[in-house]
């Protein structure tokens, strides 16, 4: 990589002190800015390589492309601030998208309402796993995987394993209904040439970094993923706040499976299946955005970001698409890398 | 000298120094076959410490270790045990496997070894731990799972494995101390028995009963340093004595010496108990009064405050604050009846990692810093820069700056952050658990005057198993003793024997006599033990 290598090169002939002061002092901002730093570097390489990468148009692509991702990853990173991991995200995606196809398709029930019906499963996801982390005290990791299990099943029992499309046969009879253009709209349709998906993603996304930085209720979650016994001695209440931090998580699945839906226009199986991985990615990466090492809303954002930025490119670079994985996953140990390895005093902390 | 006689362990003149600290200052003990020493101290006095270096985790910076006659300079734990230092440590749990059965945690060690063999066998294994549990004459089923059993069992477990390996010297570190007093008795037949198949033990435990039922001789650290060795019978005041040291008295300068009474009661407990089986008792702390609780480790200083701040669920009995009832099921119950407590362990029950002194301030009462439901980061910072310039918290040389991560300070500058955010909202009790553990003398004096100086509108209580800590800050002492209370002092009455007397079990009223000739002095004691060796 061309940034690292002229970070480390120092002036020749430089007492060993100043090299190593330097060197710190590199490592430190490779630590905060690198993340950045090479996301911008992919944005002027691409867009020297291929003049259609830079224009307005291209740029909603991509931000259309994350947005859904970008949605899941703020809920999964809320879940991750009190050190639990909801591993539940996809399926929740995809159970909303079943259940909104259902609402209006086999039900002929209005857009508005599928939208509910979508947030409420959304709910219904994040109270299973409450009951089980909060309540039944499973371990976050396992508890959350198996709630992933139990609503694919459930996605799959309730469409007998089909899509839901309008003009599907239920019992030997058309469906009645189908996606309404206002539902429909949510996926495809534009605020000022802004795509709506994109749109919804900036406000949550704006949401949650408030929420998280600024207001009492994420810095006790924090405060929680940092030492739960402190907070619980300072009168936090920490099963509640648990489970808040699940509960936002449904709600923020949901809402990227009413996106997914809307633009898909049909209930497709394992619709929300890729979307855990990449969510989970995006967050992750974002610990090391700013040298945060925690999760972080921007981080989040901009890990999202670089995802798509990446994919699109090398798909305009006519990279095979089914290299994109291994991309994601280079991305992903990269970033880790920096967040665990690289952090600042991290030996010293070790001593105790 | 007869090779009986002659000593398994000899320590001279160990010191270890851990940066600025001495943790051991020129330490002389030694223990023959078949004896068993007793091991006592505060907490810090140092126990740990000999412990590690004589089981080989850390090396002694200066002094001599001889086992059986021959140094010993173990490279580490495993080259000790092959010495035959073997040591239980007080966490039994760290001691098994869970999952597995008791035969084969018996042969974990062999497991690692070379030329085991590279399978095993159900039966080979029966066999192999038969024998073995045979020759430590432990009587458990082979084929239990370890979880299902209690944990005396699984300590007999691990004491087995570690006689098993051809112990010398058998090291003890508060065995009993989550024991039941019926299991605790059988571990010390246990530990007789051991004694008398010529295995040296070094038992160490907060316990005086213990220790006077079952050691020949004592050994008493403080501050790193042997103070007296007392050999049986034994005179429990006088080792306690020993361990607390002098109690220096506070000139009354600079305190208001509120005699009991003159302040309305903030703080009444009725019928409380330290633990469920406990004996109830009742306490007033009344306005502008700091309440000392002091006792021995265990002796229920932890579960009494913990009790009264809402940390924990109360046992038995009733509270009241300015006489309304008080009852809390969580301690954000009892920051909103106006009762805040400082948890003894700093850093497990206190400190977020990374987080600044603003946000470690502020974290009880964020509610007061929203407004409209954002954080008010000019709020915050008021807040943390008031408890900065009240308690003098310096970091880098200078005051600190609220933005300063926590742990960029020292322990002592930490701490005055961690006391001093529950003065930021006047609460009516502040509950201050072992406030001085590793903290330096002058955070300890800043602590303590900004403390006495807020009292006056509040009901203060601070335990500590320091008797000093406590006579420098409280106008009155209460002494607990095994969950419940032995008596109550005046600041002004305390004394080094009345103190030590009551931490023993003693009553006030009757202090035993303190007998010099009882216990020996630690050099004139150690230099005729070794004279006995050459």
């Amino acid at each position: 990589m061309t940034t690292t290598r002229e970070e480390t090169a120092g002036p020749p002939g430089t007492a060993a002190p100043v090299r190593r002061a330097v060197a710190e002092t590199a490592a430190t901002v490779a630590y905060r800015y690198g993340l950045v730093v090479v996301l911008v570097v992919m944005l002027v390489v691409f867009a020297a390589l291929r003049p259609a990468f830079a224009t307005y148009g291209n740029a909603l692509i991509v931000l259309q492309s994350v947005a859904v991702v970008g949605v899941v990853a703020l809920g999964v990173t809320v879940s991750m601030t009190t050190g639990g991991f909801d591993l539940s995200a996809g399926a929740c995606v995809g159970t909303v998208v079943m259940v909104t196809a259902l609402t209006m398709v086999r039900f002929n029930l209005t857009g508005a309402t599928a939208i509910l019906f979508g947030l409420l499963t959304g709910l219904l996801v994040a109270g299973v796993n409450v009951l089980l982390t909060v309540v039944a005290r499973v371990p976050d990791l396992v508890a959350t995987l198996g709630t992933m299990f139990l609503f694919q099943g459930l996605a799959l029992i309730a469409t007998s394993g089909q899509s839901v499309s309008a003009g599907m046969t239920i019992d030997g009879a058309p469906a009645p209904g189908r996606y309404t253009e206002g539902f429909t709209w949510l996926g495809g349709g534009t605020i000022a040439s802004v795509p709506v998906p994109v749109v919804v993603f900036a406000v949550l996304a704006a949401a949650v970094y408030v929420f998280l930085n600024h207001t009492r209720w994420g810095r006790a979650l924090y405060a929680i993923g940092g030492n739960a016994e402190a907070a619980r001695l300072a009168g936090i209440r920490v099963g509640r706040y648990r489970a808040l931090a699940y509960a936002v998580s449904g709600v923020c699945a949901a809402v990227a499976g009413i996106l997914l839906s809307a633009r898909l226009g049909r209930g497709d199986v394992g619709a929300g299946d890729p979307y855990l991985l990449q969510s989970v990615a995006a967050a992750l990466i974002g610990f090391a955005v700013l040298g945060a090492n925690r999760p972080n809303a921007v981080g989040t954002v901009v890990g999202a970001l670089f995802i798509g930025v990446m994919i699109n490119g090398l798909t305009m670079l006519n990279a095979p698409y089914y290299a994109q994985t291994f991309v994601q996953g280079a991305l992903l140990v990269g970033s880790l890398v920096v967040s665990y390895a690289l952090t600042p005093g991290r030996r010293e902390r070790k001593i105790r | 000298m007869t090779a009986a006689a002659e000593p398994v362990v000899s320590v001279s003149g160990v010191s270890k120094r851990y940066g600025a600290t001495l943790a051991l200052d020129d330490v002389t003990l030694d223990a023959r076959p078949g004896e068993v020493v007793g091991l006592i101290g505060t907490n810090g006095a140092g126990k740990s410490t000999l412990i590690k270096v004589l089981s080989g985790v850390t090396r002694p910076s200066a002094g001599t270790i001889h086992l059986a006659g021959t140094r010993a300079e173990p490279a580490g734990p495993l080259e000790a045990q092959a010495a035959g230092v073997q040591t239980v440590h007080q966490n039994i749990d760290d001691g098994v496997v869970f999952g597995t059965t008791v035969a084969e945690n018996l042969l974990l060690d062999s497991f690692g070894r070379r030329h085991s063999g590279w399978f095993t066998t159900r039966a080979r294994i029966r066999a192999r731990a038969a024998e073995v549990a045979r020759a430590v004459r432990l009587d458990l089923p082979l084929d239990a799972p370890v979880e299902t059993l209690p944990a005396s069992a699984r300590q007999q477990i691990v004491i087995a494995r570690a006689l098993s390996r051809r112990a010398r010297l058998l090291i003890l570190d508060e065995p009993t101390s989550t024991l039941s007093a019926v299991e605790a008795d059988a571990l010390m037949a246990r530990v007789r028995e051991a004694a008398a198949g010529g295995v040296a033990v070094l038992y160490v435990s907060h316990r005086l009963a213990e220790i006077e039922d079952l050691c020949d001789r004592v050994v008493v650290l403080r501050d790193g340093r042997v103070r007296r060795i007392f050999t049986a019978p034994l005179d429990r005041a006088a080792i306690v004595e020993a361990m607390l040291g002098e109690v220096g008295h506070v000139s009354a300068a600079g305190r208001e010496t509120a005699p009991g009474g003159r302040g309305r009661p903030v703080l009444e407990a009725e019928g409380v108990r330290t633990t469920a089986g406990g004996r109830p008792f009742g306490l007033v702390v009344r306005e502008g009064e700091v309440l000392g609780v002091t006792g021995l480790v265990g002796s229920g200083k932890t579960e009494l405050l913990e009790q009264l701040g809402g940390a924990r669920p109360l046992v038995s009995g009733e509270l009241r604050v300015d006489g309304r009832p008080y009852r809390p099921g969580h301690p954000r119950a009892a920051i909103a009846a106006g009762v805040a407590f400082a948890a003894e362990e700093r850093s497990a029950q206190a400190i977020v990692p990374g987080w600044s002194i603003r946000a470690h301030v502020t974290l009880p009462w964020l509610r007061a810093h929203s407004r409209a439901g954002l954080l008010s980061r000019g709020s915050e910072t008021d807040s943390a820069r008031r408890v900065v310039d009240l308690f003098g918290v310096r970091g880098a040389g200078r005051a600190a700056s609220p933005d300063a991560a926590i742990e960029t300070l020292s322990g002592g500058n930490q701490q005055k952050v961690v006391v001093g955010r529950w003065l930021e909202t006047s609460p009516r009790v502040l509950l201050l658990d072992e406030p001085f553990r590793g903290v330096d003398v002058g955070a300890r004096a800043d602590i303590g005057r900004v403390v006495r100086e807020h009292a006056a509108g509040m009901a203060v209580v601070v335990a500590s198993s320091d008797p000093q800590e406590i006579v420098e800050l409280a106008d009155r002492v209460l002494v607990l003793h095994e969950g419940a209370p032995t008596g109550e002092l005046p600041v002004a009455d305390v004394t080094a024997e009345r103190l030590a007397a009551l931490m023993s079990g003693g009553t006030d009223g009757d202090p035993p006599p303190h007998d010099p000739g009882d216990g020996t002095d630690p050099r004139r004691g150690a230099a005729t033990e070794q004279g006995g060796e050459r």
